[in-house]
């Protein structure tokens, strides 16, 4: 078999296959760039359809990094994202505030924690104990609190409840008194 | 020189990747948890093995073999991430479900294994039908533990959304210790004695 | 600095590379057979997975995510991981000629290694800063190094014991892992 195997050949050939390799890649990436980014914007938006069945539309202002939903124009809400730290790794949260403060409600957007276990947060029973709380004031039973963890994902629950008390502490510090 | 015919059954049952050369159990163990993931991963996997293969073959009388190995690892994970966008951009729930797996096809023993023992070596042909075997070995494997997982650890058997089978009884109870990586360990040490037992041959 | 001891501890013990992550298993098969061949992966696998996240973080935060190439991270980390084993063999093979008879072997591997490239992913993917991803890496490698030795001792032992033909080999190895998970879980309360 004639294949070269002197001096700069091997080079050569690597730089080539390489420079076909970020080809390839640039345009796949621009190719799915659009859907990937559209797919985000399609899961925020269901999430903060659930959380704000009433809304017509959202906008998210990069500064602040917060939603404000409306619905004829008529503002009814904010939500803001949180990340807990988790048992299996980071947990993203969605949370979102009435115009008074008070929670309207949680969505978990991401999770890694035990399937059966601490993957049970994202369930509605444990959800819905977030509804109307006031955030400053939120703790696990155990605590002294009002949200019930779940038997046996202890580390996943109270993830949750710092992650969102810390978030809208630090929203409301951002705030400057209401918008 | 083997027929075409014996490089795709090859990897199906004699040479299975995952039961018999114990290569790429890191994904098989870890995405096993339901049917969608199982049949995502082997899509996956099959896309980037085949064309790896086949690449590779065609190529095989121009690599040079001092930069033989980093010219594999760019083409598959070339390869490996074209499928990781494309899942993202178009299926982004099981590119979601699947998480850094798909990224991690890249190091799977099966693929730059198949390359360097294979596709180098033999003709385009050969190593497509070896990279469908290889494949199928694979997918069955992965297909049949996600089978006993999801089955076992939620109760219920679902597959792209389609309810399929409900165990009744087992659905409000069900053994959620398969879902967890002991229930894959102990799945696949099952299976694999089974394997023994029946009497296929192993390469140790 | 509390922070970081519970990265390290969480990526040793609670989230174990290989038992709960399922990353790092063809070595673990393959070379857990005798405690010495054992250690001295374990030891190589975290050496690189030091070097690795050590180079493939600054890679990422400075030179993809600014020009929105973070698409390219696999490719660049896997070309980077193949070249620091090289690069570190090559070395041990200069300066410490028994230390490279002892792992030499096994530095090949360690590139397909899906735990290295794991580290590195879950390093970005975590959003940690860099001294949280040398814990992460640190740990990653020790936990993995920890479940090598220990499922090494365990199937010397078993070796000798009296197995199930159709068990013996691989089969009782992963039965094996799955108590050693089992062991691990308990863990689970160790951290946060």
């Amino acid at each position: 078999m004639g294949k070269r195997q002197g001096g700069l050949y091997p080079i050569l050939f690597l730089t080539v296959v390489v420079l076909i390799s970020v080809i390839a890649l640039t345009v796949t990436n621009d190719i799915t760039e659009e859907p990937i980014a559209e797919g985000k914007r399609q899961a925020i938006m269901e999430m903060l359809q659930s959380l704000f069945p009433e809304m017509d539309d959202f906008r998210y202002d990069e500064e602040s990094e917060r939603y404000t939903v409306t619905a004829d124009g008529t503002l009814l809400g904010q939500a803001f994202m949180a990340q807990g730290v988790g048992y299996g790794g980071p947990i993203d949260i969605l949370i979102g505030l009435e115009l008074d403060s008070a929670l309207r409600g949680i969505q978990i957007v991401s999770q890694k924690e035990t399937p059966g276990l601490g993957a049970k947060v994202t369930g509605a029973t444990f959800l819905n104990q977030f509804v109307g709380q006031e955030a400053g004031t939120l703790a696990l039973t155990k605590d002294g609190g009002a949200i019930d963890a779940i038997t046996g994902a202890t580390i996943s629950s109270s993830a949750v409840v710092k992650a969102i008390k810390d978030a809208v502490l630090e929203q409301s510090g951002n705030n400057g008194g209401g918008e | 020189m083997q027929s075409v015919k014996e490089s795709f059954t090859n990897g199906i049952m004699r040479a299975n990747p995952t039961f018999i050369l114990l290569l790429g159990l890191c994904p098989t163990l870890a995405v096993s948890t339901s049917l969608d993931n199982a049949v995502g991963m082997t899509a996956a996997f099959l896309f980037v093995l085949l064309l790896a293969n086949i690449i590779v073959s065609s190529l095989r009388r121009f690599i040079p073999d001092r930069v033989r190995i980093p010219t594999f690892i760019v083409i598959i994970a070339t390869l490996v991430t074209l499928v990781d966008l494309m899942l993202q951009g178009f299926v982004p729930e099981l590119s979601k479900s699947l998480g850094m797996y798909i990224p991690l096809i890249v190091v799977n023993c099966i693929i730059l294994g198949r390359a360097e023992a294979f596709a180098s070596k033999n003709r385009v042909v050969h190593s497509i039908a070896d990279a469908l075997g290889m494949a199928i070995g694979f997918g069955w494997a992965i297909f049949i533990v996600s089978l006993i997982r999801q089955l076992l650890g939620s109760g219920s058997l679902e597959f792209f959304g389609v309810h399929l089978f409900t165990v009744p009884g087992l659905e409000e109870n069900p053994a959620a210790i398969f879902l967890l990586p002991m229930g894959a360990f102990f799945v696949i040490g099952v299976l694999l004695a089974l394997f023994r037992w029946m009497g296929v041959s192993e390469s140790e | 600095m509390s922070e970081l001891a519970a990265i390290f501890f969480g990526m040793a013990l609670v989230n174990n590379m290989v038992l709960s992550k399922f990353l790092g298993l063809c070595p673990f098969f393959g070379v857990s057979k005798n405690l010495k061949s054992a250690f001295s992966m374990g030891v190589a696998v975290l050496l690189v997975m030091f070097v690795a996240s050590a180079v493939t973080w600054p890679l990422f935060h400075v030179l993809l995510v600014p020009y929105g190439a973070g698409y390219m991270r696999t490719v660049i980390f896997i070309l980077v991981i193949a070249s620091l084993v090289q690069i570190i063999e090559m070395t041990i093979k200069r300066t410490n000629l028994t230390l490279y008879n002892a792992l030499g072997i096994y530095l090949p591997l360690i590139t397909t290694n899906c735990a290295v490239l794991g580290i590195t992913f879950i390093n970005i993917d975590s959003a940690y800063t860099f001294p949280q991803s040398i814990a992460a890496a640190l740990g990653a490698g020790l936990g993995f190094t920890l479940v090598l030795v220990i499922m090494s001792g365990i199937r010397e032992r078993l070796d000798l014991a009296d197995t199930p033909k159709a068990f013996r080999g691989a089969p009782i190895a992963f039965i094996t892992a799955m108590f050693l998970g089992l062991a691990f879980l308990a863990f689970g309360g160790m951290v946060g």
